[in-house]
């Protein structure tokens, strides 16, 4: 078997730059089939935009992407999506003035067909088509936890928390083989947190989905990923089993600053 | 390695032609109308004479569209809204001083000294009436809007701009009304290689460049130049940093009020008449030079000012005055999708 | 109105249309007032149209009357004696009756105009939406306008371009007459009698507004909202931009072609002097004063606007001015009164008078504004979309 066959996605140099500045320099990442992997790296690292060049907002500068084999580079956004990869929003970008289910639906787009004339018209398998979405999104809504009654309140109209939940049931609605979660836990207490990462786990063995994370709290990546990758000003410096990873000097100056990472080394070499 | 086996985005040539276009490609755009009708002079006529006088009221139409511009592209800078009503600011402009040279006793036959200070006066007041009209119309239609979405602004913008056409309607009725020539604007006034350069072209020079000399030293120099720039940068760290946002934002609608209040008399001392409906025309004109110069920035609208009165000059010259809205309008439309971000246009926004 | 019964909505639509049809009878067949609301209902039309664009796409097009222009000339040119040499002076005549079908010049059936009218108009729609798709709000605003304004002076202009043996246009002489409608099964419309003028516009006005619903409730309709709530998150979502948006435009325009061919021939005049940046405001006006996006708004806020314009200030309002005192005329304010009326309700009252069920004016932004609103861990913010 060929590596790519094992990994759902890979990206192979890829490098951003606006204007003069490199906000992605040549990064090569895999997602193995049927892993959670983290991406952290302190903030201004240049995670987002790595997503958003996964999900074709962006247009890489240079490299390569593919997705289960298939060359996504500089694909439209919408095109990727249908591929099989949903994404989440760092700061929820849920559709304001639509209902909670109506949100989910529009993260079906890709999988109806009913067009122009087949809106006006609404043939048979037009109803048909309506009624499986909608049938979807309310069960979708159901399994992130969204309780039946505030199906149809207006996405701004929800607590933070359901509207978290509603962003997932979007992005799950459609069926992706890959998930991509944008900081998912920022504004959760600890507990919140705790649950969130037995769902992702819960998600992945539910749906056989792969997952990417972008994440600050370190207890939720050490507690899910199987793989961390640290980016640092654009540039991968370090990447592998969470524990390795975390113990990585590198990893620690980027976080800490290069003092606080001398001091914390000095100490064990001393302790030692 | 896998990613040998992925093909290639976009073949090269492909992107270098691209890359081509985007940066030249308005350039080209804009050379197009001069090259062609200067070699048709050539081919006919032998000399470039005529494309050299077409230049020169190019440029004198162009200032004063200049001016207008630089009124938009201040305002946008700082708000980020296309003031709709800012041609109709200069078109009260106009009026005022139309009006206002009949009430201190101006008339053709006002010489020397008594036409400089009378004209010197009305500048300073149609500056005023049409600085005050702006900022009132920023309070009014404006400001409540701030936090709205930001095409709602726009919209009271154009309602805006239909109220003051009506105000200018019931003031001098609904056809084009001239005016005393005062500064007998078609007279010759000297002429370098068959280069006619008129009173009107002499006038609108000596207005234009030091009010654009001065404004641009008062946005670099003074306190209130120096918050506004900080204000288009970031309001909000503005804010924070002590400067008063709101007026800093109602001195911005003033400068560009006032700039349009001078194109006004510019326009009517020049044109010898002036029409309720002259400020829409304007507008667009003065908002495509402003989008062609990029907005946000100074030079660029005087910049783009004076092209796009030179290819006003040519389309009238050449092709006819009626079709010359519809090809400034081309040209919007073409820099709008080729080069949203102008000529000098940063990618970022600034006033300065 | 979903917010009513299901049984008490279909019996208020009932109610609604039967008072629509029938209210001819019981009014003067060759009237002031069913002239009045002859227009009101073409107007209806084309608010719902722009509603399209406008309130579901969140696409400010300031240039709307382009497709009224090109919907009316479609009815010049195939149901006039405009092309009057065609066919060596004998003219063309596509399933026409009565007096049409002898004189020269083209005249095709008034159905076979409009679906013309609807394919030149989505056409247009989608060209002139093309270079906007990536611009901005207010961009958008100002290209469309341009667009408006071009098709405007090609209008008066065009009677000075010429080719295979016909002009453009007849600029501001205008193409007069034209062919009045002739439908299957009836007699030929007259001016005098104008109340089978009124049922098509009528006809139009509930196939329209049937269309409007459906589309609204549809998957198409949720990508339309979708992108004018979050250009971004709807295209991560799965909605194709380009195909989304060019579809507002030309559903939008084909609207505005079908009321403009009507007006074509109700009005018995294609003049280029209708065609105007200020009628695509009173036709926004319409869609702002009823609300952006609702549908029994905008038809609210056309039938208001229309009856305010062609009744209220030219007849009943008209002397107010004299008699207070003042000397001019009324109907010379009627642009400033919905200028005014536009910046009354955006401060106002921007959700219009029946407010769209989301409630919330939400007119889009460009999706170059990812940058603007980007996610903080983006160390550059002036990102574009490819």
């Amino acid at each position: 078997m060929s590596p790519e066959q094992e990994n759902i996605l890979e990206a192979h140099g890829v490098t951003k730059q606006f204007g003069g500045l490199t906000a992605v320099n040549d990064v090569s990442f895999a997602i193995p089939q049927g892993s959670i992997v983290s991406l952290i790296g302190p903030n201004g690292a240049g995670k987002t935009t790595f997503f958003n060049i996964l999900t074709g907002l962006y247009k890489p500068t240079l490299g390569r992407v593919a997705f289960s084999g298939k060359n996504i580079t500089a694909g439209r956004p919408d095109k990727i999506m249908a591929l099989g990869v949903a994404r989440t929003f760092q700061n929820i970008r849920l559709f304001g003035t639509m209902t909670a289910i109506e949100n989910v639906m529009v993260g079906q787009h890709a999988r109806m067909k009913a067009g122009l004339f087949g809106s006006i018209f609404r043939p048979p398998w037009v109803r048909g088509e309506e009624q499986r979405v909608r049938a979807k999104a309310a069960e979708t809504l159901e399994y992130v936890g969204l309780r039946s009654g505030v199906h149809d309140q207006l996405a701004t109209n929800l607590s933070y928390g359901d509207q978290r939940r509603v962003e997932i049931a979007r992005a799950l609605a459609s069926e992706p083989r890959l998930l991509l979660l944008d900081e998912p836990t920022a504004g959760m207490n600890a507990q919140e947190s705790e649950s969130l990462t037995r769902f992702m786990q819960k998600l992945r063995d539910d749906f056989g989905l792969s997952i990417l994370l972008i994440e600050h709290d370190m207890r939720v990546v050490m507690g899910v990923s199987e793989h961390v990758t640290v980016l640092d000003h654009g540039e991968k410096i370090s990447e592998g089993e969470p524990q390795a990873v975390r113990s990585d000097p590198q990893v620690v100056e980027a976080y800490l600053g290069k003092q606080e990472a001398e001091r914390q080394r000095a100490e064990q070499e001393g302790a030692v | 390695m896998a990613a040998a086996s992925l093909p290639a985005a976009q073949p090269a040539p492909l992107r270098a032609v691209r890359r081509f276009l985007s940066s030249y490609g308005l350039i080209l755009v804009l050379l197009a109308m001069p090259v062609a009708f200067g070699i048709q002079d050539l081919r006919t006529e032998g000399d470039l004479s005529r494309l050299a006088n077409n230049l020169l009221d190019g440029l004198s139409n162009g200032s004063v569209w200049a001016l207008v511009a630089i009124g938009y592209t201040l305002v946008y800078g700082i708000v980020e809204l296309i003031n709709f009503a800012h041609g109709e600011v200069f078109m009260i402009g106009s009026f005022v001083a139309a009006g206002f040279f009949g009430t201190i006793g101006l008339t053709a036959a006002t010489g020397g000294a008594g036409l400089v200070l009378g004209l010197l006066l009305t500048l300073v007041l149609a500056m005023l009436a049409s600085g005050v009209l702006n900022t009132m119309i920023e309070r009014v239609a404006y400001r409540p809007l701030r936090n709205a979405p930001k095409l709602a602004p726009l919209i009271t913008a154009v309602g805006f701009s239909f109220i003051l056409q009506n105000v200018g309607l019931l003031w001098r009725g609904g056809s084009q009304q001239s005016i005393i020539d005062l500064v007998k604007s078609q007279k010759e006034l000297f002429n370098v290689f068959g280069v006619s350069v008129t009173n009107g072209d002499a006038l609108a020079v000596c207005v234009t460049i030091p009010l654009v000399l001065l404004m641009t030293a008062f946005i670099a120099k003074s306190r209130l130049g120096k918050a506004m720039r900080a204000t288009a940068q970031d309001p909000d760290a503005a804010r924070l940093m002590g400067i008063n946002v709101d007026t800093t934002i109602s001195a911005t609608f003033m400068i560009g009020g006032m700039l349009a209040g001078a194109a006004g008399l510019i326009y009517a001392l020049y044109q010898t008449t002036v029409w309720y409906f002259q400020g829409f025309t304007a507008g667009l004109i003065a908002f495509t030079a402003a989008v062609m110069g990029g907005i946000g920035n100074i030079r660029g609208a005087v910049l783009g000012g004076l092209i796009i009165g030179f290819i006003q000059q040519l389309s009238d010259n050449r092709i006819g005055t009626q079709w010359t809205p519809a090809i400034v309008f081309a040209y919007l439309v073409m820099i709008m999708v080729f080069k949203p971000s102008g000529l000098l246009g940063e990618e970022t926004r600034e006033a300065g | 109105m979903p917010e009513l019964p299901r049984n008490v909505r279909i019996a208020l639509t009932v109610a609604v249309i039967a008072f629509g049809a029938l209210l001819p009878l019981f009014v003067e067949g060759g009237g002031g007032f069913i002239d009045d609301a002859t227009l009101a209902l073409a107007y209806v039309v084309m608010a719902l149209g722009l509603n399209i664009i406008v309130g579901f796409a969140g696409l400010l097009d300031l240039g709307y009357v382009a497709f009224f222009a090109i919907g009316a000339y479609t009815m010049g040119y195939f149901g006039s004696l405009f092309h009057i040499n065609v066919n060596g002076g004998e003219g063309l005549h596509v399933l026409v009756a009565g007096p049409a079908a002898e004189l020269p010049g083209i005249h095709a059936n008034f159905l076979i105009i409009v679906v013309l009218a609807i394919v030149a108009t989505t056409v247009a729609g989608m060209l002139i939406g093309l270079p906007t798709l990536r611009l901005r709000g207010d961009y958008i605003a100002i290209v469309t306008l341009a667009f408006g304004e071009i098709v405007g002076r090609i209008a008066i202009n065009g009677d000075e371009i010429a080719g295979f043996g016909t002009k453009l246009t007849n600029g501001r002489q205008g193409i007069t007459p034209v062919d009045k409608i002739d439908l299957p099964f009836s007699e030929p419309f007259t001016a005098l009698n104008l109340r089978p003028w009124y049922w098509v516009a009528f006809t139009m006005v509930l196939i329209v507004l049937f269309v409007n619903f459906r589309l609204r409730d549809s998957r198409l309709g949720r990508a339309w909202i979708a992108l004018r709530e979050d250009e971004v998150a709807a295209v991560s979502m799965g909605v194709p931009l380009v195909k989304t948006k060019l579809l507002a435009y030309g559903t939008g325009a084909a609207f505005g072609g079908v009321s403009g061919a009507f007006l074509g021939s109700y009005l018995n005049t294609v003049n280029a002097d209708q065609f105007q940046f200020a009628f695509s405001i009173f036709i926004l006006a319409m869609v702002i004063l009823g609300g952006l996006g609702s549908i029994w708004g905008v038809v609210v806020g056309a039938i208001a606007l229309s009856f305010i314009n062609n009744r209220l200030i030219p007849d009943v309002l008209n002397d107010v001015p004299e008699r207070i005192g003042l000397d001019f005329d009324l109907t010379e304010l009627s642009f400033g009164i919905f200028g005014f009326l536009l910046v009354i309700m955006m401060i106002l009252r921007p959700e219009g008078l029946i407010p769209e069920r989301r409630r919330q004016l939400e007119l889009g932004e460009g999706i170059e504004d990812l940058a603007k609103t980007g996610d903080d861990d983006d160390p550059v913010y002036q990102a574009r979309v490819p």
